[in-house]
Parts: C-alpha cells; structure tokens; sequence
C-alpha cells in the first residue's frame, strides 16, 4: 500500500483574551457576593467565609445566591445582580 | 476526487501504510481506545458529499467551550468511528441536538454523575439505513447504531475537547459512553412514534439526544394486564431517584410488554400518567435512605415527591426484541431537566 495522509479530527480552542478585575487592596467595606453550589453545606461554609470576611477583614455585607445546579455556570439573574451589588464575588464547592 | 475535497483545511499527516495510520491516531490521543478508520481525504470528502455539507459549515457551536463544530471536523471523526457516507446526517442533527442550550452541554459533558448521548432515531430512516430497534437492542452487531453513537463521542472528545480525565470527569461512567443509539420500532408499535409525540410528523426522520444513565432492566413474566407490567416497573424507578433533581427518563418496552400494554388499549399518555402516578417517593422515604439531610419528621411520611417534574418527561419508546419479559428504563443525568432536556432534531437531507 503506498503512503497517504490523514486529517487531524481536533480543533484548538479559539483564543479569548481573559481579564481579570484588578483584586482590590483591601475589603474594608467592600460588599461580598457568595454563589452557592447547592451542595450539601456550601451554604454553611461559604456563609462563614463571609463572616470571618466581616469580622477579621472589614467587609461590609454579605449577600448569597443559589445557582440551579452544581454543574451549570451561574444564572444571567446572579451575573447581574453580582455586578450590580457587590464588590467582590467568592464561590466554591462544599463536599 | 470529491468535489468538496480541495477545501478542507486540517493538518495532513502523511503515513506509509494502514497500520502507521491507526497507530498514529492512538498516539495523538484521537481515539476511544478501539481502531479508527484512517480519515482520509476522499473518504472525509464522501461523508461531506452525503450530507451536502461545505466543509466550513458550522454545524454547531458550543458556548461553554467556544468550539464551532464544523461539518469537516464532524465528517472526519464520523470516518474514523466507521461510519458510512449516509450516515453522516444523523451524526450531524446529533450533533446540533448537544449544543442546543436547553441540552446544556456543560453539565452532563462533564459532570461527576458520567452521563453518556442516549440517541433514539425515529422515522423512515432507521429502517433505510439498518438502525436496529429489536433483538439485542443496546447491544453490538449493528453497524449504524455502533458507528454514529461512536461519531458523536469522538466529535465530543476531539472537537469540542471532552477528554476523559481532564474535562470530562464521569466518575464511574458507563459503557453507553462508547455508542448509545436505538431506534423506535415503529413497525410492530401500536402507539405513535417519539418523534410525532414532539411535534414532526411520521414521515419525517429524527434523532432525539438525552444525556443519560445506562439502561436498567426488568423483569416482568407473570403479569397480563398494563397495571402489572408497568408495577413492576415502578418499583424499580422510584428506588432510583439517584440525586433527587428530577431528571427525564426513558421508558423502553419491548415486545411482550408492548403487545401486552397496548392490547390493553392503553396509549402512552396513559402509560406516563401510570408511571409519574406510581413512582412517588415519600420525604420520609428520602431521608432515610440518606438522600436528604435532616431529621424525618411525622408529616414527611405523607409529602410525596415525584421522580421527575411531570408525566411528559417520561419518554415512552417501543423498542426490543419480540421475545422476552423484559423491558428497561434510562435514568437522564443526575443534573436534572432543568439543567439538560432532551431534544429532538429534524436529520435533513441538504443535498441538491
């Protein structure tokens, strides 16, 4: 058999440059978004985050949302509201 | 040469033979673990032909990735899984189906909970091109029903870059993850096909994506009346409930149990009401059984919840060998329908 060429199957991804929001130098009064998994005590933990964000490093307010599923982006209503109302955004899983 | 052939545009890797060919496609990490058919030019340029597809076409675009799926990328990986030029527009709708946002690619592409592409073909293509649809229905022999599954899953891996491991982390998984494909027997069924419950008509052809559990089967031989078959049925369904967010399911009755439903004179309207009636489980139940936290208190032993949100997401399909006392259920994806619903999606023929 004599030689041929085969075709690559794959793609590479398209480039996207990612920015990140400059992390502030402080939190002192800073408001806390907290995106809950759903998850079995992601609540509970990500609520004491934010407790300790208050007490030991100043932070305003907290004020948690609850994604739909733990395997699905947050929801355009969190986007929103997190870009709206608050300062800084902590997520996480709890099992 | 075919026509489309000149503007395909992947890299080209050169071979001496069949062998350094197949050899080459383990080694760049392109294959499912079984021997690809070497993609070739004419052999992609074939595929593209049947579908009446440029090869730039997009046949998909999946947001969480930011992949455009195009028809040369699908046509070449539809090669290598073995599929036949005619074929190709099957893979294509499948294809189309997973990126639709309400199918919700992210999750169940990557979810712990090892969801595979559950793809039921309806209309008069399954016959025309040999999908099988009785005896040994999930099993091997097919080679339409083994070759688009298999497409779509190296579509999921090469294209949009599900790789077992990295970003596709199934836990457990399940073979369904090789090829998941049946198709409706709509000769022998008495009940509308899947395809017309959701909106075409029976001459058109389909394929309907769920992301999905394996197959479970049951047992039913000393029942001759619905409610009996469909028990036996429910007792096995509502001990599943595996995350409790309400996923759809597949119902797939085969030969006995569908002559035996539908002598009956039951449609499967009334087969879904029977099934979302009968698979409620209490919250007593659920706690117990450490599915939900928190202590059982005495009014969770009369709240009931419900497998799934409501009768129409139990999918009825009549499918299976003519032989037999068994029939199964396909749990959807633990993510639930709010997160992936199944969909439906015309498979076209473009050509000229």
């Amino acid at each position: 058999m004599a030689g041929f060429e085969i075709l690559d199957p794959t793609v590479e991804p398209r480039k996207q440059p990612l920015t990140y929001v400059p992390r502030p130098g402080s939190l002192k009064g800073k408001r806390i978004g907290l995106v809950e998994n759903t998850k079995f005590n992601s609540d509970r933990l990500l609520q004491k985050i934010g407790d300790i964000l208050k007490t030991e490093y100043g932070a305003a307010e907290t004020k948690m949302w609850r994604k739909h599923n733990s395997s699905v982006p947050a929801h355009d209503e969190i986007i929103d509201e997190a870009k709206r109302g608050v300062d800084v955004v902590v997520a996480g899983i709890g099992d | 040469m075919p026509a489309m052939s000149a503007a395909l545009t992947s890299t080209r890797y050169p071979v001496d033979d069949l062998t350094q060919a197949i050899e080459l496609c383990y080694e760049k990490g392109w294959t499912d673990g079984l021997p690809v058919i070497p993609p070739t030019e004419s052999r992609v340029g074939a595929m593209l032909d049947a579908a009446g597809l440029e090869p730039g076409a997009q046949v998909a675009f999946i947001t969480n990735r930011q992949v455009a799926v195009t028809a040369e990328k699908v046509a070449i990986n539809a090669v290598m899984a073995g599929c036949l030029p005619e074929y190709m527009p099957i893979v294509v709708a499948a294809v189309d189906g997973i990126a639709e946002p309400k199918w919700g690619y992210h999750g169940p592409g990557t979810s712990t909970g090892g969801a595979a592409v559950l793809m039921i073909v309806n209309g008069p293509i399954a016959a025309r091109l040999g999908f099988n649809s009785g005896d040994n229905l999930f099993g091997p022999g097919w080679r339409a029903n083994a070759t688009v599954g298999r497409a779509v899953r190296l579509v999921m891996r090469n294209v949009i870059g599900t790789l077992p491991g990295r970003l596709d982390r199934a836990t457990v998984g399940h073979p369904g993850k090789y090829t998941y494909v049946i198709a409706e027997n709509e000769v022998d069924s008495p009940w509308a096909p899947l395809h017309a419950e959701r909106g075409f008509t029976p001459e058109q052809s389909t394929v309907t994506v769920m992301s999905a559990e394996g197959p479970r089967q049951f047992y039913n031989q000393l029942s001759n009346t619905p409610e009996g078959i469909l028990a036996t049925l429910c007792d096995d369904m509502v001990h599943h409930n595996s995350t409790g967010a309400q996923p759809q399911y597949v119902v797939v009755l085969a030969g006995e149990h569908m002559r035996t439903i539908a002598a009956a004179g039951w449609s499967k309207a009334d087969i879904r009401k029977y099934v979302f009636d009968h698979t409620q489980n209490s919250l007593a139940h659920i706690k117990r059984t450490q599915r939900l936290a928190g202590p059982v208190k005495p009014e969770d032993e009369t709240t009931l919840r419900s497998l799934v949100a409501g009768p129409e997401d139990i999918l009825v399909v009549a499918a299976g060998g003519r032989a037999g006392a068994f029939s199964c259920y396909i749990p959807g994806w633990g993510g639930g329908r709010r997160s992936s619903e199944s969909v439906t999606k015309l498979i076209r023929d473009r050509r000229a």
